[in-house]
This record gives structure tokens, sequence and C-alpha cells, in this order.
């Protein structure tokens, strides 16, 4: 390389949260004896405004070209030190982070020698990638201003007026042939009394009024194309008439199934329910039992199905306190392991169930309800003792479940799910509404079991971050991506294309005959290709063989840097 | 970054480069950040392990372990676990009774296999070959999977050991099956394959032992000649 090499580190103290923990004074000492480091700074905190000036003025007066900063994770704070070596004539794909607080002082609390020594390993081998970092420039691709948006439910109804509200197209795609989802079946939501079926019928009604909203029941996602900004979803009503779609962002909406508690306490539909049948009695004013049984976690936190449904316990209570009010008389008792009644709202409902009458009584997995004819028997944990209630009807209160067809659409999408077959967000608290691929966002049910309220909130959040890129117009994507850095080499045999987990990659045919292609904004970065290439003709940019393998290097190198001996 | 990232020449790598013991953490099964990139890391980590093995290291000392970013409890259990069976084995070569020269080479042949064409078209179709079978449409089982890994696993790291060992000087079938511990009829077998690939001549230095020599070097053994 004919540039030389003038690397800055710059360790920060996070106020005790490293510093407390490990000498980082020791450590920045240590960094300055590597190779290439001209600069060395201990911070306070460098994520501040001081420390980022800090690190501003450091690059300009001592003319770095690369900059490595210890500190947390790239998660919360990478943005911001690409955007301070920007900002002084750095390009910010010459930044490389060291994690030394989630990885280092945190966990070694107990251990400060070992810790400041592991934190100069974590920078000696930051330091040796540095070395070979590569400038890059962002990816920037035009977005097509429109929206698909899967699931015609409560969640996907919001996202799609939310969007078609600030101007842009949405197509509203649903398998089913009427818009609606489970809120249909539904006889009233809580906390409020609020019908169901007008609730969502007068949501329908402004959907199909929206001009800008195309709605298309009875179809599905067949296929689809393309990558952010630039989708072509395949949509079709499984009778041969495909319609293809061209599209910028996709928010996925298909919510959740309720579990029919087949073959578990006597469930026959009649006199054993679930919830959905319930509460289309209820709806129907066709509910006329005198002594109801209600029985929590059928089929949820078990061993199969280890979760919590959340939304069950607020709807059986909901359910009780409209039973009462109908008929005071009635005897209603709910049968529970433990009550979710999180705030403020639902607390005020479990408390006005009490007050009507409505019994709570605990039981354990261990000692399950038995539902015998006319009454069920179930082991009281406050009593201490069996109880038998009398029933003429008992209700198994279910969790929701993945929606059949989860695990296909999630392969047409190309974005995960979890073990229960719910879709899983991009980060759990960070990103709770994006998935790992740019462009496709979650709501709804579909990724976890939720309330009508939690829907509508996720919904909005969706489509309020669908709604950056379609007015930004344009869409930078990470350049963290594979190249075909030797065509000479590619043998064309097609094994990167075929283990793509994005389609990213096609064989072309060349005048030097066939050879991969890399689709640079489909790309995201895993590396399974480079990995894989038996020609090496294959990089993974800024996780390059040559990087990782100085850092490999780097890390079991102590000993001959601190006895003096040359790598 | 994605396991799948993870290059088996990357894990030989550490382990040359004097790592005890080598731990990839990968996202749960289902549940990759990167659709399945780490499907293919459970692949590439088997093979790994498997050529280890051929090559008389403790499988033992590549681990993966699949978790969520929510399961600090786990991670820590995993790596524990991990680190408490690195300790019982010591330093890398020492229960396996390899002396450093003969760990190096038989390392640098691993890592010349896994880098070679056959081990990675092995692995890489291993998920569309379990999934969606192959050109006839025959699926394969994880018992059929795993005699394959082990028959390409033992070919190759032979032919790479043979080049490696036969690159300086040329050796009888006798030495060969002596010093790579295996017998002079598998040795033997090898060889003439590997002549017929042009691998290796055929040299007689008086009249009466034949002895093979190296027609190529290996790649690696070009890389290692650089860095030196």
């Amino acid at each position: 390389m004919a540039e030389e090499l003038r690397i800055g580190v710059f360790v920060c103290r996070c106020g005790t949260n490293i510093a407390g923990f490990l000498d980082t004074e020791d450590v920045a000492k240590y960094a300055k004896t590597l190779p290439n480091v001209v600069f060395t700074r201990e911070n306070l905190f460098s994520c501040s405004e001081a420390g980022v000036t800090d690190i501003k003025n450091a690059i300009t007066e001592n003319k770095l070209n690369r900059v490595v900063v210890a500190a947390c994770t790239p998660l919360t704070h990478e943005p911001t030190f690409r955007a301070a070596c920007e900002d002084a004539g750095l390009n910010p794909f010459l930044f490389e982070f060291v994690n030394i607080r989630e990885q280092c002082s945190w966990v070694h609390k107990a251990l400060r020698e070992e810790a400041t020594q592991k934190a100069k390993d974590l920078i000696r081998m930051g330091v040796a990638r540095a070395a070979l970092l590569e400038p890059r420039e962002s990816i920037v691709t035009d977005v097509i201003p429109s929206a698909l948006v899967i699931g015609g439910g409560i969640a996907g109804l919001t996202a799609a007026l939310a969007l078609a509200n600030r101007g842009f197209e949405v197509k509203l795609v649903e398998r089913e042939k009427k818009l609606g989802g489970m809120l249909r079946d539904l006889h009233q939501i809580y906390p409020y009394e609020i019908g169901a079926r007008g609730f969502i019928s007068s949501k329908i009604k402004e959907v199909e009024e929206n001009p800008k909203i195309e709605v298309l029941t009875g179809h599905s996602l067949e296929k689809l194309g393309g990558f952010i900004g630039n989708y072509q979803a395949t949509v079709g009503s499984g009778e041969g008439s495909a319609k293809e779609l061209k599209v910028g962002v996709i928010i996925v909406a298909t919510g959740a199934s309720l579990l029919v508690p087949e073959g578990s306490f006597s469930y026959n539909g009649e006199d054993v329910i679930n919830q959905l049948q319930l509460e289309e009695r209820l709806k129907n004013q066709a509910f006329d039992a005198q002594n109801i049984v209600m029985i929590k976690c059928v089929g949820a936190r078990v061993k199969e199905r280890l979760y919590c449904s959340r939304i069950c316990c607020m709807t059986a209570i909901k359910d009780g306190i409209l039973i009462k009010k109908q008929n005071p008389d009635a005897n209603v008792h709910i049968l529970y392991r433990d009550l979710m009644c999180y705030g403020v709202a639902n607390e005020e409902l479990l408390r006005q169930a009490k007050e009507l009458g409505v019994r709570f009584v605990n039981y354990s997995l261990d000692s399950p309800p038995v539902v015998e004819d006319g009454k069920v028997k179930v082991q009281s944990n406050v009593l201490g003792r069996e109880l038998e209630i009398e029933s003429d009807l008992v209700v198994l209160i279910t969790p929701l479940v993945a929606r059949e067809g989860a695990a296909e659409l999630s392969k047409l999408l190309k974005v995960p799910l979890d073990e229960y077959k719910f879709f899983l967000e991009a980060h759990v608290k960070l990103r709770p509404n994006d998935f790992a691929t740019d462009g496709i966002y979650i709501c709804g049910s579909a990724h976890w079991p939720v309330s009508t309220g939690e829907a509508i909130q996720q919904a909005l959040g969706a489509a309020s971050r669908a709604s950056i890129h379609l007015t930004n117009k344009k869409v930078k994507v990470e350049p963290i991506v594979s190249v075909l850095f030797d065509e000479e080499a590619c043998r064309g045999c097609g094994l990167c294309a075929s283990l793509c987990p994005y389609a990213a990659i096609e064989m072309v045919e060349t005048e030097k005959g066939t050879k991969a292609k890399m689709i640079e904004v489909a790309c995201k970065g895993c590396g399974v290709c480079a990995a894989s290439c038996y020609k090496q003709a294959i990089k993974m940019i800024h996780y390059s063989d040559e990087q990782l393998t100085a850092q490999i290097r780097a890390a079991f190198q102590k000993k001959e840097v601190e006895s003096g001996v040359q790598a | 970054m994605c396991s799948g990232r993870v290059d088996p020449v990357l894990i030989l790598e550490a382990f040359m480069c004097g790592s005890d013991g080598v731990f990839i953490g990968a996202c749960l099964p289902g549940e990759c950040h990167y659709a399945d990139g780490n499907f293919s890391t459970m692949g590439k980590v088997a093979l790994t392990q498997k050529v280890l093995a051929n090559q008389g290291v403790n499988p033992d000392r590549l681990v993966m372990r699949m978790m969520s970013s929510a399961e600090g409890a786990k991670f820590v259990e995993h790596v524990t676990a991990f680190q408490d069976r690195i300790k019982e084995l010591g330093k890398l070569g020492s229960t396996e009774g390899l002396q450093p020269s003969e760990l190096e080479l038989k390392l640098k042949a691993a890592k010349v296999a896994l880098k070679g064409k056959k081990l990675r078209w092995v692995v890489g179709k291993y998920m569309e070959f379990q999934q969606q079978g192959n050109l006839y449409g025959e699926k394969f089982t994880q018992h059929e999977f795993n005699r394959l890994f082990d028959e390409v696993a033992m070919d190759e790291c032979t032919i790479q050991e043979i080049l490696l060992r036969t690159q300086d000087e040329p050796l009888s079938v006798k030495n060969l099956a002596e010093l790579m511990g295996l017998s002079p009829r598998r040795v033997l077998r090898h060889l003439v394959d590997m002549r017929k690939m042009g691998l290796v001549v055929l040299e007689s230095d008086d009249k009466k032992t034949v002895t093979w020599r190296a027609a190529v070097s290996s790649a690696e053994a070009i890389e290692s000649e650089k860095t030196k």
C-alpha cells in the first residue's frame, strides 16, 4: 500500500462503565506501541459531544487515516463515530469499533488485571484489521413510492391507511375473501366496550373508499424478487390469475390464529368451547349459560408451547364482565395459572370483574382441572383443597398460534421466524418494527399475540418506519457486500448463487464464460458465498479473508509483541 | 458478522496460530439474522470436525453453539463448558500426542483440503441435497452425509498430506505409510489415484526403491513460502 498508515486509537472510559473495571490508561499506553498507531487518547465519554469533537480534531491534526474506537457496541454508537470520521474528511468505512464494554469490562468485573489484558488483546486485533480497511461509498438506489401490505386485519388496514393518508400508493393483499381478519369474529374489544364488528367495518370502509389503496382480497403472495426500494411481488388467487406489483417497501401484517383445543378437556364445541365460540355466542345473543367455567392457559405455557399468549387473560376477564352484566346471577369461575393484566386500564378491568363477582381460582400445571359431566374439579392453590364447580359451559382459553403459511411466507420474503413460527424482528428492543432485511416491516399478531390497541400501535410504527424510505425516494444501502473481485478465477459453478439466502447472486453469460454477478443492493453481507467459493474469487467487503486472518493472527501475537520478537 | 461467513480455512488459521480451541456462536436454528446462514455454518463445522479428527486433532476443540442474543445465561453456560473441555484437553497437540512440527504439517494439510473444491462442494450442497435432493431427486439422510463427510475428509486430507510430505524429498510407499500411520495399501491406492491426476510423479534414485514426489506444490505451500 502506497499510503502510509496512520492509525488513531481512542479508548473510552465510559464514565466508570469501562474505567471502573479495567485500567484504560494502561490500555491506551499499550495501544500506542502497536504497529501503525500514531495517536492514542483516553476519553471520558467518546460518544459525548466533547469526545466526538476530540476525535474529529485528532483526525485533522494528526492526519489520521484509520480510526479505532475502543468503547461499547456498534449497535449503539457505530453511526456516531462513522459520522465523526466523515465530518473530519475520513471515509467512514475506515473506522473500526472495538468493544471493551459489553464484551470486556461488564463481563469481567471482578478480574481487573485480566480484563485489562483482554482489552489490549481486543484492541490489537482491531488495529490489525483497521490497517486493512478500505474506503467504501454507500450504495444509493431509487425507491418506488408504493407499499405492499400483506394481511387485511386490523394491523394491515391501519398500516395501509397510515401510508395512503401520507400520499403513498398501497397494495393491500388479503388471503381471505373479506377484509377484517380476526376482529370480524369477535364481540367486543377490551378494555372499553367497543363493538368489534362496527369498529372493523368502519376501518374497512375507510380503506375501500381510499383512492390510494388497491385492495386485493382472495390473493396471496406467490413470488418476490428485487430488494428494498424495488420489489417485484407476484400475487395470485390460486386460480391462475397472477398479478405483478412493483413496490418499494413491504409490511407484514398476517396476524395469528386461535389454537383449537382438539382433544383436551373434552372439547366438543358445544358445552366445552373455545374463546372464539364464546365471542360468537355473545355477539349473536345466543348465550344462555348459567354456570360458566373458563380454564386458562390451555395449550399455552406447556412443554410444546412455552410462551404466554398475553391477550387471552384480558379477553376472558372482559367476557366474564359481559356475562355478569348481562346476567348478575350467572356464576363465572376463571381458573388461572397466572394473570396477565398489564397496564392501567387492564388492572381496572380485573378489579371490576372481581367486584361483579367473577371468581378467580388459581391452579397449577401439575394438577390441572378435570372436566366432568356438569362439573369441573380443580385443586385450588389458595385453599389448598379440591373444589368442585358446577358448570353448564366450559370455555377453554387457548393461545394465539402462528398462521398456517407463515413458514412459506417467511421463505418468500427471506425473513426469519422464531421457534413458534411467529415472525422475528431485527432487534427486540432497538428495531421492533423492522426485519433484518431492509424495506420489510412487521406489525400485529404475526409477530407475537397482541391486543387490538397494540396491533394499531405497531401498525402505525411499521408504517412510519416504511414511510422513511418512501419519503426520501432514495435509499442508502450499507456497502458491506460481497463482490466478485477475481472474475478470471470464477468458474461459473453457481455454488455461491445456490447458497445465497437473498437471491443476490445471478449467474450470467459473459465473453469469458459463465460468471457470478452480485446484485449489490440485494446483498445483506452475510458472507456465505465468500466462505464457500473454492476459487476464493469472492471477497466479502469489510470482512475480507485478509482482514479476518489479520485479526486472528493478532489475537495470538501477544507473547511475541510483549517479548519484543517480531511477528 | 454472520456465522455463515466463517470459512473453515479461518478456523484452521486459528489453530495454526496456536489456539487450543475454537468456539463459534450462531443464531438459533430458524432464527438466523441472515435467513439461513447458520445452517451453512452447521455443515461447515461438522465437516471441519471430521477433517480435524482425521488429522489426529480432537474434534471437541471446535464447538458451534446456537443461542439468541437474549440468552446471556445460556452463552455463559456454553462458554464455560467449552473452556472446561479445552482445559481438560490441554495445549493443542498435547493430548493428541502430536509433536509441533507434525501438528503443523497435519493442520496445513487440513487447511488446504478445506480450501479446495471437493470439500467446499460437498458442504455447499449439504442443505440442498438434504432438502431437495440431488439432480436425480435423491435426498440424503444425515447418516449418509456423515459417511460422505467422513470419506471425502479422509481422502482430501490424505492427498494434501502426501503432497506436503513429498514436495521436498521423494518418499517410498513404506516411508509415507510409516509417517502417516496408514497402511501401505491405502497409501499406494492414493498415490496411484494422484498419479492419474498428475499430482505426483514416480522417481527412482537407485534401481531398487521406487519413490514418489509431488508434481505440484499445494497452494498453501506457496503461500507459506511468501509469508516466511
